[in-house]
């Protein structure tokens, strides 16, 4: 499978998740993306060594995961993406950084191995997190939020529209590409000789595309604006999911959640 | 309805796509306009929509004559149906593609949306309001393109190769709606079949030259004539030889 | 070259939204201005091109492994580097919202490292000045020379602009403890191979639209001879600029005292158990049976012997632990890719 499959695919198991009904899926898309945002702010604002006061933020998307049924290996799946650079960076602090900051028994541990981990789950909450958010929302509701915020409004049409059309192009690639292996067996990806003629012919396609679209849009009175269906009203339980969220995002980054309740059990 | 006269056009000089082309839709009249690849059907298309200028003679939409500062009132009178759906809906979702233009052309809010629900309802495809264009199927989509068409309650509709790439139910119900539209009808197509289910007149358009221009039953019969022009009989009438 | 968020301090990520925002403004100021209602669906239609096109794996003669087309330079060639930036926003952010290729937060950083080089840079320092020069005029052959030099020449120099970025960002966000040096070291080098094959796969995309289609282009108006301006020198101008970006990082990166990944890795010896082995630099010429042992050992265990560089003048050794970082980060993603095959092993035995 190729990758323009492997991303035809994602696109439309995006496309189904998003299309879902949960409680999750019904929040205001605005809260979802504020939520969202500030998630990521608070994880990545930990200090490289506060392993411990960054593991309870790991609850949040999890919690969220289970509240929509999304299953949480879809995402972990596209960790594969996100985290070979974070990895690249990160695998260095254990030889770096040899700070030691704990001894269990006979075992020093460094400071770069706990920096390295904490980096690594910074790197996958992150990462649950905006996955979660586009696997709720569907992209055309998202902009809706982003038109709310004062986005101009240019760029979320130019948004939408390369949206619809990146699925399509994606298609039409994908299938040039099959026709293109179908008849050069064995070979991996488009040889030389083809390089600018391959994605010449679908750029010059495209390009006409583009023009039958103007004259569609022109043909039905366009001047300028996009009109959309009106964005949802923010309701009181929008409203709360953002107290909610913002209260244990403040609780876990102000105490030492994990210390408290180890303490506590130990007791 | 839409008359043209004299019409002459080329894109590359000393090769002309139309020459002096001449005819007249009525109101309220089905045409159907076949032809050859090539013989200039799209562009004819292209021409009375304003979207390329007549090199010689004129067009007239409803008494006007398309040029420059006629467009946006020859537009708002002409529905034109892409033959490539995905080309033609370009927002989102249907809802959203069918507000597009009455939305341009300042309608107000709700009267749109009582169109939108008028016009699914006509063709029976409600269920398709809120879906995501991209998901439609390909019978769906044409639906929903002929749909956005129609919720701009235009005067008159041109399609292009309005049943290409269907399925033959999903063409059948397509036939059954473009029959049953009102309006005056400008159809491109090499389905012969459909041109003589769905219109009254057919122009025979060869090597940009009106070829002939007569009834659909008497033209869709002329084994002679249709074939000088790279075409066959409709299959129902070409029976079992 | 997408970042994830977790390379990101706050600061420096709002930092960069703030930066990528006000070229974003300043962008759609100028399109307004241009008042183009044409160039929407072009530009709509172009970034989705993009997005598939850079799915597209192009083969590397000679070599198994395969590249793709630049996104920047591409659009920029296309549609000018304002609506060329716009697009590339938007090609990203689908990206990152739908395949996870770069974080949300860090979506300010990654426009400008890919978008905003690829494009102004890409446009203003290379596109235009060869297209304009009047050599371009000249030839059928002299245009094509010029579309394909300002292509690779392009690519390779926001590239590197934009791996730099990436270790100015991640060095100043205090993510890493690699020392800056070592991680442009590591950074510079794959992105100039990775710069040479995109440039020359967008030069060959580039080309065939001019043979086809020149009007397509920007600032390529096959009509008109006489509207070709600027000159040879501009030209010149830009590619000395281009030489002293190129070996301005170069050298930067290459100017080493002591080497610090080279210590990294002595380091570490020392301190994983190693520690009594007399292999501080001074003592290095110490023969004893021990210190013999212990060098052997050390050559052994250490990814990059002392003494390889010893010598050598530094720059060799710079090539060295360039191949070596580059191996390394070979490593993590066949890692990586080996995990993803484990999980969608799992996924399918459920």
């Amino acid at each position: 499978m190729n990758k323009l499959e492997t991303a035809l695919r994602d696109l439309s198991e995006m496309d189904t998740l998003a299309s879902g009904s949960s409680c999750i899926h019904r929040l205001h898309p605005a809260a979802k993306l504020i939520a969202t945002a500030a998630y990521i702010l608070v994880v990545v604002s930990f200090h490289k060594y506060n392993l411990g006061g960054l593991l309870p933020m790991g609850l949040w998307p999890v919690v969220l995961f289970q509240l929509s049924g999304i299953p949480i290996r879809t995402c972990f799946y596209k960790l594969r993406i996100v985290l070979p650079l974070v990895m690249a960076v990160g695998l260095f602090n254990p030889f770096l950084d040899h700070t030691v900051l704990y001894t269990v028994g006979n075992i020093a541990v460094w400071g770069g191995v706990v920096s390295m981990i904490t980096l690594m789950l910074k790197g996958v909450f992150c990462l649950m997190a905006a996955f979660l958010l586009a696997a709720t929302t569907p992209i055309d509701v998202l902009c809706g939020a982003l038109r709310m915020m004062h986005v101009p409004g240019m760029l979320v049409t130019l948004l939408l529209l390369t949206c619809r059309y990146a699925g399509i192009l994606t298609e039409e690639a994908s299938v040039m590409t099959q026709a293109y292996e179908l008849r050069a067996p064995g070979q991996k990806g488009i040889h030389i000789s083809a390089w600018g003629s391959f994605l010449g012919q679908l750029l010059l396609r495209s390009m006409d595309r583009a023009q039958e679209l103007y004259d569609s849009m022109l043909l039905r009175g366009y001047h300028e604006h996009f009109h959309y269906a009106p964005i949802p009203r923010f309701r009181v339980k929008d409203a709360l999911f953002l107290a909610f969220s913002g209260a244990f995002f403040a609780l876990v980054r102000m105490l030492p959640v994990v210390q408290l309740l180890g303490s506590f059990a130990v007791q | 309805m839409i008359t043209c006269q004299q019409v002459s056009f080329s894109y590359e000089k000393d090769r002309p796509v139309l020459r002096d082309l001449s005819f007249t839709v009525h109101p309220g009249e089905s045409v159907g306009l076949i032809g050859a690849n090539g013989a200039g059907k799209s562009t004819l298309m292209k021409l009375i929509l304003g979207l390329l200028p007549c090199m010689q003679g004129q067009i007239l939409v409803d008494g006007s004559a398309v040029g420059k500062d006629t467009l946006k009132e020859v537009r708002r009178k002409l529905g034109y149906v892409l033959q490539n759906s995905d080309n033609q809906m370009f927002m989102p979702t249907v809802y959203e593609d069918m507000i597009f233009a009455p939305l341009n052309y300042m309608v107000s809010r709700e009267e749109t949306d009582r169109r939108v629900d008028a016009v699914l309802e006509k063709l029976g495809i409600g269920d398709l309001k809120s879906r995501h264009n991209h998901k439609l199927s390909g019978g769906e989509k044409r639906m929903a393109a002929i749909a956005t068409i129609l919720a701009m309650e235009p005067e008159a509709l041109l399609m292009d190769e309005p049943t290409s790439a269907l399925d033959p139910y999903n063409r059948r119900i397509v036939i059954r709606t473009i029959r049953d539209l009102p309006q005056t009808k400008l159809i491109a197509s090499h389905d012969l079949d459909m041109i003589l289910d769905t219109c009254d007149r057919v122009i025979v358009l060869s090597k940009g030259q009106i070829a002939a221009d007569g009834p659909a039953g008497e033209i869709l019969t002329d084994r002679r004539l249709l074939e000088e022009n790279r075409l066959e009989l409709p299959l129902c009438l070409a029976g079992r030889s | 070259m997408h970042m994830a968020d977790a390379l990101l301090a706050p600061q420096v990520a709002g930092c960069m939204y703030a930066l990528s925002g006000t070229a974003a403004c300043v962008s759609v100021w100028k399109l307004k201005k241009e008042d183009n209602p044409q160039k929407l669906p072009l530009m709509a239609v172009s970034a989705a091109l993009v997005f598939a096109g850079q799915m597209i794996n192009y083969t590397i003669p000679g070599t198994g492994s395969s590249g793709h087309i630049c996104g920047g330079m591409l659009l920029s060639a296309l549609l000018g580097p304002y609506a060329g930036f716009l697009s590339m926003i938007a090609v990203l952010a689908i990206q990152c919202l739908f395949f996870a290729d770069g974080g949300l937060m860090a979506l300010g950083a990654n426009i400008w490292n890919m978008a905003f080089y690829g494009c102004f840079v890409g446009y203003f320092c290379f596109w235009r000045p060869f297209v304009r020069s009047r050599r371009f005029g000249q030839s059928d052959k002299n245009a094509r020379i010029c579309i394909s030099a300002a292509a690779l020449l392009g690519c390779i120099v926001t590239l590197q602009m934009g791996a730099f970025s990436v270790v100015l960002e991640t060095t100043a966000s205090g993510i890493t403890d690699l020392p800056f040096k070592q991680f442009a070291l590591l950074m510079q080098p794959i992105h100039l191979a990775i710069g040479l094959v995109e440039g020359l796969a967008t030069a060959a995309v580039l080309n065939y639209v001019y043979s086809s289609r020149p009007e397509l282009l920007m600032d390529v108006d096959p009509s008109s001879d006489s509207k070709a301006r600027g000159s040879v020198r501009s030209t010149l101008v830009v590619l000395g600029v281009a030489v002293l970006v190129i070996g301005g990082g170069l050298s930067l990166a290459a100017s080493s005292n002591p080497d610090g990944l080279e210590w990294a890795l002595f380091g570490n010896e020392e301190d994983a158990g190693v520690k009594n082995m007399g292999l501080d630099e001074e003592d290095y010429g110490a023969k004893s049976p021990a210190a013999d042992r212990a060098q052997s050992i050390q050559e052994r265990t250490s990814v990059l012997p002392d003494y390889a560089f010893k010598d050598s003048d530094s720059a060799a050794g710079t090539v060295v632990s360039g191949i070596a970082g580059s191996l390394i980060v070979a490593l993590a993603a066949v890692l990586i890719c080996m995990a993803g095959g484990f999980f969608r092993k799992k996924k399918r035995l459920e």
